[in-house]
């Protein structure tokens, strides 16, 4: 209970006008940029930083944390209403956020977004506030073989869910994994993939990828299906907004376990993008309605939203506690910390207690403040919906366009992203999944050099994955959810089905 | 007009080379154990083998089973008119660069479609460069490409 | 938050004046672009922001500057699109050795050659870090302590791979004849983390990206790879502060230097008087209060080098990381 005196405290600290002023310039901006493919917090931040040197530290970290939020709430947005993910973490949000969009309910598909990631934030920060000291030695526990076994266990629950046909699945997911290999390896130094391209050494960039095979693959899918966006429902929207959030408690469910799950992968390394991937592919293994993902599920929302946001917030304990960031955003706030004179580490708790208590209790008013504002927007944001398909178009290629340019201004981006949105069309024209690609880039290469340093430290045997417990059970588990699709397919030929539901 | 097969028989063929470029590619790097742990080609290799073999794979099946026409003239008209412009757009930053050209793809979108007057597609299209410029060049400090156009007249 | 102008930031303006005065011969006429070859929040990015703050604090320059992230490939992203900008005197690269130890063990598509070196701003210093509860107290038990292990036993840590970590690493086998198992990290913090959680046994971190987990008493310096003890300062754990930190000759380990500077190029071909301009710059930076600020923050020792002297400073540098290079079959034939 030592905590929540402190929290009482950092209540007072963040409860004032000054910083509740800071909290909405944050959040405003954090939208924003979250908004805008291409730029994304982390840029946003650093943007932000200079203006933090002559403000107190307390004050400094409020105004970039807030600004974080929004970004977060901002990323879900094009994700859901043009099938552009703006950070990696909402790649999974489009998945049933944009059928619905698109089914003519885009304020449900938004509010239940926003509803969900709300409560996955507070689930973070309830557990920052209540496990502060112990919960950031987890990560300790995490060397090469268990970073592995998480990246394993993320691909596990997420790859070898049927629907697309596999060997175009495999395809997908190998493919993923190369583009994630192309530039400077880190275990070796050296250079690969580049395929005689000297700029290729920086590697393919996550957003770049993105952009052209969900932003622009999906608008050569709906001219050329002729697909119009059905009408909105003439309902007044603000009522479509609270009876959505009014019926999130019957996901209450899947809310927690995606929030576990968030909070989970937040504190090991796993980091949002993986958990919302996982929270994704486990909801839609275990939900009753699992035929209806991929098809405006309000589930397929839920899972990945409370994940991404639980992931988020959570990820800012191993960054106090330890100075291991676990996000790109929480890079550059490190940066931060140590220009405004603080050593992030284990004894920031204690020597800084106003700095991490008063963050703290901003986390919960600026997740408060932030989804005032977002849900405030939801009408603004669904009204795009209803400007015409000659006008969006063109607006999209430009988005995408500068989007693709302003990650590391090149113009070699660009072309990587029509590229991509060729590649993206073909794909979805053919089924070939989109995800398992995705997940591949962003993970992939992160999980090869756990592979490869685990077997620098075993000098090449494999019995490093089982040496420690924690390591064996996350290998295990993630062989467990990769087999278990077969298994039941296998249990239910020999079982007689009880009912046969079409 | 295209059929389903060479759809899918172009997709393997785009996958294969890839896979293909891949696997050569990674050879370079060395692949197999050494001193230094597992080599950089190795895991790149593999890779580059499952998208080779699988582009086969997906090659015969699709020239084997998808043998409808998929994409008619309209079709394809249709992805004409989005896609030509857009990479026309694409094409022209490197030479009047970032604002001139989404200006005139706006303009020139907005007056295809003859909805609303030419002026109203004008100010469209300069209101569209002028927000591009107030959000990124201002607001975030990003500069877009000024092309060989802005090059010359030194902005 | 106004500060009253010190006597020293007077006098600074007024060397400005004077400065400014004499070398008009090229000013920049449109924004300033500074490349920093690491991403948000690292060592380099620190070094760039820093140095753009001094100058927008100051206004040392009347074109606004915008610092640019190209981490890509260990920096060389940020190195071949400087290279691809050759005479073009808006874009500054920020960048460390790696500017020329680089395309020593990597196939990449620049040189340092292909730059134009203005200054060498900072040397950080390097320090041989182990666990709090590790039972050697000093380098010659923990050298003792690797001796008596096989070799690939004992895990030393570092930030990227063949870079000045794995090098320093290797100067330390040969010095003390022992083995270590090089595994490399993405960055130093991440290395940290692992020593924290005894996944390795030692690592070689710079002051600023270990000074969180020192004062957490997760690990603690055996000694410091510099020519004499790091400076005096206010303590950093209850009892000790970075000069209570023997040099690693000291104790008996015979480095006696090992240090990263923190460089500043500019593209190739650019003429003279571009070249100048910048250098005076940052001499005038290195002049402000806020920079000693910097150093001290961040542990890192104050150094000029321009022209010859830096030039010579690369030599030398790249005989030593050539030598390593070499043994270890680094080397790459471009």
């Amino acid at each position: 209970m030592e905590n929540l005196e402190a929290l009482m405290h950092g209540f007072g600290i963040a409860l004032s006008g000054n910083h509740i002023f800071l909290m909405l310039i944050g959040v405003l901006l954090g939208i924003l940029v979250g908004v805008l493919p291409g730029l994304g917090a982390p840029n946003g931040v650093s943007l932000l930083l200079p203006l933090t040197f002559g403000m107190q530290p307390v004050s400094a970290i409020i105004l970039l944390s807030s600004m974080y939020w929004g970004a977060l709430f901002g990323g879900s947005v094009t994700s859901i209403l043009f099938n552009i993910p703006g950070e990696p973490s909402s790649v999974a949000t489009t998945f049933d956020g944009y059928p619905m969009a698109r089914d003519g309910r885009p304020s449900t598909a938004l509010a239940t977004a926003f509803g969900s990631a709300a409560f996955g934030a507070l689930a973070g920060v309830v557990l920052i506030t209540l496990s502060a000291s112990w919960v950031a030695q987890v990560a300790l526990a995490f060397g090469p073989p268990e970073y592995f076994a998480v990246y394993f266990l993320a691909f596990a629950s997420f790859v070898g869910m049927g629907g697309s046909p596999p060997v175009k699945t495999l395809v997908s997911l190998a493919i993923g994994f190369a583009l994630a290999a192309v530039g400077i390896d880190t275990v070796s130094g050296s250079v690969r993939l580049t395929m005689g391209i000297d700029e290729m050494v920086k590697g393919v960039s996550f957003v770049v990828a993105v952009m052209g095979l969900f932003g622009i693959g999906e608008l050569l899918i709906a001219v050329e299906e002729e697909f119009h966006v059905k009408a909105i429902s003439s309902k007044v929207e603000w009522r479509e907004v609270f009876r959505t959030l009014a019926g999130l408690p019957r996901y209450g469910w899947a809310l927690l376990r995606s929030a576990a799950i968030g909070c989970w992968m937040g504190i090991t390394p796993g980091g949002p993008t993986a958990a919302s991937f996982m929270s994704y592919g486990i909801a839609k293994r275990l939900s009753p309605r699992h035929a209806n993902f991929g098809k405006g599920e309000p589930e397929g929302i839920v899972a990945p939203e409370a994940a991404d946001h639980a992931a988020g917030t959570s990820a800012l304990l191993p960054m106090l506690s330890l100075g291991i960031p676990g996000s790109a955003t929480a890079a550059v706030m490190m940066g931060g910390l140590m220009i405004w004179g603080l050593n992030p580490g284990p004894m920031l708790f204690v020597e800084q207690k106003d700095f991490v208590w008063g963050l703290i209790a901003s986390m919960y008013l600026g997740n408060v403040v932030a989804v005032v504002l977002v849900l405030l927007t939801v009408p603004i944001f669904a009204a795009l919906m209803r400007v015409p398909f000659f006008i969006i178009a063109p607006v999209i290629v430009i988005i995408c366009t500068v989007g693709a340019y302003s990650v590391s201004n090149s113009y070699l981006d660009v072309m990587l992203m029509m590229g991509f949105g060729v590649l993206g069309y073909l794909f979805k024209k053919l089924h070939y999944p989109l995800a398992p690609l995705v997940l591949a880039i962003v993970i992939g290469d992160k999980a090869e050099d756990a592979f490869r340093q685990s077997m620098l430290m075993s000098k090449g045997s494999l019995g490093i994955f089982f040496a420690k417990p924690l390591v064996t059970t996350l290998i295990l588990l993630g062989a467990a959810l990769l087999l278990m699709p077969t298994i039941w397919r296998t249990i239910g030929r020999m079982m007689p089905r009880p009912e046969a539901r079409p | 007009m295209v059929s389903g097969r060479s759809l899918e028989a172009a997709t393997a063929l785009i996958t294969g080379v890839f896979g293909a470029a891949v696997v050569v590619s990674s050879l370079d790097n060395g692949i197999g154990w050494s001193a230094a742990g597992v080599e950089s080609g190795t895991f790149p290799f593999i890779v580059g083998l499952v998208i080779l073999a699988g582009s086969v794979f997906n090659l015969v099946q699709g020239w084997l089973h998808a043998r409808v026409v998929v994409l008619g003239p309209a079709e394809l008209r249709r992805l004409a008119i989005l896609f030509v412009p857009a990479a026309i757009f694409v094409g022209v930053i490197p030479l009047i660069g970032m604002y001139p050209a989404s200006a005139f793809y706006v303009f020139g979108a907005l007056a295809w479609h003859k909805r609303g007057s030419l002026l109203l597609a004008a100010v469209a299209a300069i209101g569209a460069a002028v927000a591009l410029y107030l959000i990124f060049e201002l607001t975030f400090q990003v500069s877009l490409p000024r092309g060989a156009l802005g090059t010359l007249l030194g902005f | 938050m106004s500060r009253k102008p010190t006597f020293a930031a007077i006098a600074f303006g007024l060397a400005i004046g004077f400065a400014g005065a004499a070398h008009a011969a090229w000013q920049p006429a449109k924004p300033i672009e500074f490349i920093a070859t690491a991403g948000p929040g690292g060592g380099t990015d620190n070094f760039a922001r820093a140095v753009q703050n001094i100058i927008t604090k100051y206004k040392l320059v009347d074109q606004p500057i915008v610092v640019v992230n190209k981490a890509g490939g260990s920096g060389a992203e940020g190195y071949t699109y400087a290279k691809a900008m050759a005479a073009d005197p808006y874009k500054v690269v920020f960048g460390t050795s790696n500017a020329w130890s680089q395309p020593l063990v990597s196939k990449v598509a620049y040189n340092y050659t292909d730059l134009t070196p203005i200054a060498a701003m900072v040397q950080d210093e390097f320090l041989l870090w182990v666990k709090q509860d590790a039972p050697y107290q000093n380098v010659q038990d923990f050298l003792k302590a690797v001796a008596a292990k096989g070799p690939g036993d004992f895990k030393m840590g570092g930030a990227q791979s063949k870079d000045t970590d794995e090098t320093l690493t290797r100067l330390i086998d040969k010095a003390a004849k022992v083995k270590f198992v090089y595994i490399p990290f993405k960055s130093g913090a991440e290395a940290a983390v692992q020593l924290a959680g005894g996944h390795i046994d030692a690592h070689v971190n710079n002051p600023s990206e270990s000074i969180g987990q020192w004062k957490g008493s997760t690990q603690r310096p055996l000694c410091a790879f510099s020519p004499q003890r790091l400076p005096d300062g206010p303590k950093v754990t209850a009892t000790q502060n970075w000069h209570d930190i023997p040099t690693c000759v000291e104790s008996g380990l015979a480095i006696p230097q090992f240090q990263q500077p923190r460089t500043v190029w500019l593209p190739g071909k650019v003429t003279a008087d571009q070249a100048a301009f910048y250098v005076d710059l940052m001499k005038k930076v290195q002049a402000t209060p806020e920079w000693k600020e910097y150093i001290e923050r961040t542990s890192q020792t104050d150094t000029f080098l321009t022209g010859d002297s830096f030039s010579k400073f690369i030599k030398e540098d790249i005989e030593r990381t050539r030598k390593v290079a070499v043994d270890e079959g680094w080397l790459i034939s471009n």
